[in-house]
């Protein structure tokens, strides 16, 4: 069992913090990463950045908050540093192998693979929105980008989404 | 089949490793605590700046000051120099005169 660090700043309590937000951080990073261990790491990373900033934190909401943008913002500076995966447009990636139906147990593999396929800022857009069911205010708050774009990007997300799910049926059909 | 519902229930979130809690507890204690600097340190490092700068200007007058001293001399030196030149030269015009007379 490892010393606990004496990490108490504002009335928050690091390990605490820790226990209730490392589902958040890690979910973020890995339905964004789709890479379980850089996942992890990008989180140990967040929560050891929160650790250094605890002092500054002034409530719990005020540290999920700040996990949540930092954990976004670190996302996507991985894929954009790293470019581990070769961006590729929705409409280019190939149609699942298993067809898809309302209730499938693939479905939601399904789903997490075509999301991955996003550009960047939208499938962050798509799992801050149906992840941590923020609405597109605070998505916009989040990223440091404007609503409309937001909005918009989510409408294009979804609308991309539907056509490669409906086709997928089209397919089953035939 | 609702979209929006399925990528409610597809992005869920997930739990990390059971060790994650105890991995990052055990990454900040080892972790170097960055500490702010003391309020003694900066005092010193305060004063020790102040008494380098008053000691350069001291220093830095008083080399000026050698400088000036020394070129003042030379001038002094070049104009006896010169001066006793020009007293040769009456003392010559002198005795030529009188020797003419």
């Amino acid at each position: 069992m490892p010393e606990r660090a004496p990490s108490t700043a504002g009335g928050l309590e690091f390990a605490g913090l820790v226990r209730q937000h490392q589902a958040m951080v890690f979910s973020v990073a890995w339905h964004f990463l789709r890479d379980r261990a850089l996942a992890e790491e990008l989180a140990q990373e967040v929560f050891l950045s929160l650790h250094q900033h605890l002092a500054v934190l002034e409530s719990a909401e005020h540290a999920q908050y700040w996990l949540r943008k930092v954990t976004a913002n670190r996302a996507l500076d991985v894929v954009r540093r790293r470019q581990r995966r070769p961006m590729v447009s929705l409409e280019a990636v190939a149609e699942p192998v298993a067809a898809t139906a309302a209730g499938d147990p693939m479905l939601g593999e399904t789903l997490r693979k075509l999301v991955a396929t996003l550009p960047e800022k939208a499938r962050m857009i798509v799992i801050l929105r149906y992840q941590e069911d923020l609405d597109p205010a605070e998505i916009a708050e989040v990223l440091g980008i404007p609503v409309g774009t937001v909005k918009s990007q989510l409408q294009r997300a979804l609308a991309l989404l539907r056509v490669k799910l409906s086709r997928g049926h089209g397919e089953k059909a035939v | 089949m609702n979209l929006e519902d399925e990528l409610r229930s597809a992005l869920e979130r997930r739990e990390p490793s059971p060790d994650f809690t105890n991995r990052v507890l055990a990454r900040v204690s080892g972790a170097p605590a960055r500490r702010a600097a003391r309020p003694w340190v900066r005092w010193v490092a305060a004063l020790a700046a102040s008494v380098l700068l008053a000691v350069g200007a001291v220093e830095y007058r008083r080399y000026q000051g050698e400088r000036a001293r020394s070129q003042v001399l030379l001038a002094v030196r070049i104009a006896g120099g010169k001066l006793r030149k020009a007293q040769k030269k009456v003392q010559t015009l002198h005795m030529v005169r009188r020797s003419v007379t």
